[in-house]
């Protein structure tokens, strides 16, 4: 708990004057579509922290917005240019859609703004037909991370798909004897953009299952499932420096 | 093995006479009656309204003759050829039904009265009693409700279905609707052809669902998620026995080797539209339309990291002056048409919205700028590379055209709100969402194969479009694209070559 605190101090008063390179922005917002064009996927997500009355650009999350429902936003300010749509760059950043925070759909034009073109980048896998290559050993008791959303279990397309794809490849070289996957939840709550925001308690057991279900699928190996409320930060690079990102998580322990 | 000349030779005599005597309306060659015997020759070609469709057969010619695919297995006359007719794509074009019912004054086992009729309960003699079969090419599917799994577990869904309307008698009454345990949709025949690629499995994972690929109860191996329009069965093996259960009304279980040699033939044939009467051969000048390609491609690649859907036309794009000269300038006009309209495919983009598979869970956004080859993205065939449930909104209101022949469906979610619809929304077909039980997957529809369109319309699972401009016009407005009438055609042109 202590970590979390610390780090909401950090961020709180930066987030009242011109936010320095790096640090962390956390609020809730009804995010704004810009109707950017260059090519597919180029669209432009935006958001206005309403604390501040910045807007930031927020596209560059894994888990995009849905312009009917609020967004739960969490980034690090870049030094980027505004360039792109219109607005300074968070990165990396997460937006959580709130499906119980209905928003009116809003549609900006492009105004001059470009958008990004799609480039295949960063964390995505192969077709199965790429063999992966085998892990170097020797294996022994490790633990694999996967984020999630806010409140919710669902396996983020280009980011959990990579991250297990790269646990199940070292597992299937590794044959631990069984694993044990942990689901966590966000559930202290917390004040974000004057709303009172915590997890559901259940959503570790469905983040547990969700992933156990899902490795049941990929190897041979016997899986246990634990699930525990309240999460601790932590500093795993997977999660992008983001403390929110690192909480919302499922371990797989790998044991032997 | 070796076959002797003399016997390869018989079947492609007989391939050219059914070619040259095919013309449309052409009763019997082509129409496959159930059990007549025929030989399946390797190469088969059927004209269409737009030009020939070609089917090849690999491994040689196929003695039908005592074959579980084309002999009626159950007491109702019907085999699986019957609804899967190699001149309509192996699918069953609502022309094809209405020239059956004119030529057998509808006494062919086609329109049996558990599937082949709107319902039942109505008097089989009536033409009107078939009328969704007839105007759209519809078979009445029965499906339990609750829903169960493949292995009978009963599924609890997160929704509750109420009848709103029914315009056949078939979710009412004593014997049918969700009161009585079951639940009537009516649904295209889909292609059975170009199989391999529907069953291949590009990536791990079902991002749509956020999973890893279920697995094959047979095999142990991820399924491709891409059978059925509400994936109700995974593999060929659950497909059949579904099949042969409802639509041949066959009471017993399908031995290994019926199962074995009906595997057999589906992995065998491939369709394709081979000419067009206004373009010519798809595959000369460089283009490499056609069956042959589709056959012996690497099957479920991606489009986008690989060759790109539908750049078999990409020769046409620019045809050298030489070659031009020598084309009739509206076949030429025609090819660059098609070359346009796989690009206008590929990359004309627009704002997609609301397309549960798409816009949610998944996290694309919503909006997404993207294309038809988004969810159409596997080369050869434009399926879907992960399993394609997607909510297009053919079936769902208010997306849906009304289709007051249809029945309507109020859906009231028990758990979460669906994520575009809301608490309670109106469908004539929850499509996966009867598969899976949720009320989220409710409306998604299997993307189908996109070969062989010419030969098999309307097109959609429920026959909304009646033609390819149909389908075309159906973008247009739910998403608001905006096409020129130059794309329009181009797309049209494109598709009617597939
Ligand atoms: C009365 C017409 C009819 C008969 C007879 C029939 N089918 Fe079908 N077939 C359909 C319809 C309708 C569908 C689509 C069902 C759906 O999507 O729910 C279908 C779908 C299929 C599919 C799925 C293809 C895809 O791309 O998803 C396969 C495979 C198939 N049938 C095989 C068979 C076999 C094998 C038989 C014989 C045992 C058979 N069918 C008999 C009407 C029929
Ligand atoms: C958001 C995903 C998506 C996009 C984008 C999309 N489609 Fe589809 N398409 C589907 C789904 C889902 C189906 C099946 C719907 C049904 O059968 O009711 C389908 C079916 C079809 C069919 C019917 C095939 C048949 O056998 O009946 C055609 C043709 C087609 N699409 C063409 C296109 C064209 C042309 C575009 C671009 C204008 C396009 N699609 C864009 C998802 C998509």
């Amino acid at each position: 708990m202590k970590t979390i605190a610390a780090l909401l101090m950090l961020a709180a008063p930066m987030a009242a004057q011109a936010q320095e390179t790096g640090s962390l922005v956390r609020f809730v917002a009804c995010p704004t579509y810009r109707d950017a064009d260059s090519g597919r996927k180029s669209g432009c997500w935006l958001a206005d922290d309403r604390a501040t009355g910045r807007r930031w650009d927020v596209s560059l999350s894994p888990y995009k917005p849905d312009w009917n429902f609020a967004v739960l936003v969490e980034g690090r300010v870049t030094d980027a240019k505004p360039d792109a749509c219109g607005a300074p760059v968070l990165d990396p950043v997460r937006t959580s859609r709130l499906l119980d925070q209905p928003c009116v759909r809003h549609m900006l034009p492009a105004e001059g703004y470009p958008g990004r073109r799609y480039k295949l980048q960063g964390r995505y896998i192969d077709p199965l037909s790429v063999p992966r290559a085998v892990p170097p050993g020797p294996y022994a008791e490790r633990t694999f991370p996967v984020y999630f959303e806010f409140d919710n279990d669902f396996l983020i397309y280009q980011y959990d798909d990579y991250l297990l794809d790269k646990a199940v490849t070292w597992i299937r070289a590794a044959k631990p004897k069984k694993l044990v996957v942990t689901g966590f939840a966000a559930t202290v709550p917390e004040m974000v953009s004057g709303q009172r925001i915590a997890e559901r308690p259940e959503v570790a057991r469905e983040r547990a299952e969700t992933i156990a279900e899902t490795l049941r699928r990929l190897v041979e190996v016997p899986v246990e499932v634990k699930w525990q409320a309240g999460s601790q930060p932590t500093a795993e690079p997977d999660a992008d420096r983001l403390p929110g990102q690192s909480q919302r998580r499922a371990e797989i322990r790998a044991l032997f | 093995m070796r076959v002797p000349v003399r016997r390869l030779l018989l079947p492609l005599a007989a391939l050219c006479a059914f070619a040259a005597a095919g013309a449309r309306g052409d009763g019997y060659d082509r129409w496959w009656e159930p059990g007549e015997g025929r030989t399946f020759p390797v190469q088969l070609d059927y004209p269409n309204d737009q030009g020939t469709l070609r089917l090849l057969l690999t491994g040689g010619p196929l003695e039908t003759k005592g074959h579980p695919f084309f002999e009626p297995l159950g007491p109702n006359g019907r085999a699986c050829i019957t609804c899967h007719q190699p001149a309509d794509s192996m699918s069953l074009s609502a022309q094809t039904a209405r020239e059956r019912w004119d030529t057998t004054q509808g006494e062919d086992p086609l329109f049996a009265a558990s599937d082949g009729s709107n319902c039942p309960t109505l008097p089989q003699g009536d033409r009107a009693s078939h009328s969704l079969l007839l105007k759209r090419g519809l078979f009445r599917i029965q499906l339990p409700w609750p829903t169960r799994e493949w292995n009978g577990k009963p599924i609890v869904p997160d929704f509750r279905i109420e009848v709103v309307r029914d315009p056949n008698g078939c979710n009412s009454g004593p014997k049918y609707g969700p009161a009585a345990g079951n639940l009537s949709v009516y649904r295209r025949p889909r292609p059975l052809a170009n199989m391999k690629y529907l069953l291949a499995v590009g990536f791990p994972f079902d991002p749509k669902q956020g999973y890893a690929l279920p697995l094959d109860p047979d095999t142990h191996k991820p399924m491709s998620g891409n059978l059925m329009a509400d994936n109700r069965t995974g593999n060929l093996r659950l497909q059949m026995e579904d099949a042969s259960s409802t639509h041949l009304a066959f009471a017993r279980r399908l031995t290994r080797e019926q199962i074995d040699r009906i595997t057999d033939f589906e992995m065998r044939i491939f369709a394709a539209q081979q000419t067009s009467n206004r373009g010519g051969a798809v595959d000369t000048l460089g283009a490499r339309g056609g069956p042959a390609k589709l056959r012996d491609s690497e099957p479920g690649q991606l489009g986008s990291i690989g060759e790109p859907v539908w750049s078999e036309f990409a020769a046409w794009e620019h045809i050298p002056p030489a070659d031009a000269a020598r084309l009739k300038p509206e076949e030429l006009a025609f090819r660059q048409s098609v070359a346009r309209g796989a690009k206008v495919f590929r990359d004309k983009t627009f704002l997609i919205t609301d397309s549960a598979g798409i816009n949610s869970r998944i996290g694309f956004g919503n909006p997404v700028r993207n294309s038809c080859v988004f969810c159409h993205n596997m080369t050869q065939m434009g399926n879907d590379v992960a399993p394609g449930q997607v909510d297009l909104g053919t079936t769902t209101m208010p997306f849906a055209d009304p289709m007051p022949d249809l029945p309507l469906f109020r859906i009231t979610c028990l758990k979460a709100p669906h994520p575009h619809y809301g608490r309670v929304f109106y469908t004539m077909d929850p499509g996966f969402g009867l598969t899976s039980g949720r009320c989220a997957d409710v409306g998604k529809i299997t993307l189908q194969s996109m070969r062989g369109l010419s030969a098999r319309a309307p097109y959609f699972s429920n026959g909304l479009a009646k033609d390819l401009r149909g389908v075309v016009d159906y973008y247009d407005r739910r998403y608001n694209i905006g096409y020129t009438e130059q794309e329009k055609q181009d797309l049209v042109n494109l598709m009617s070559v597939l």
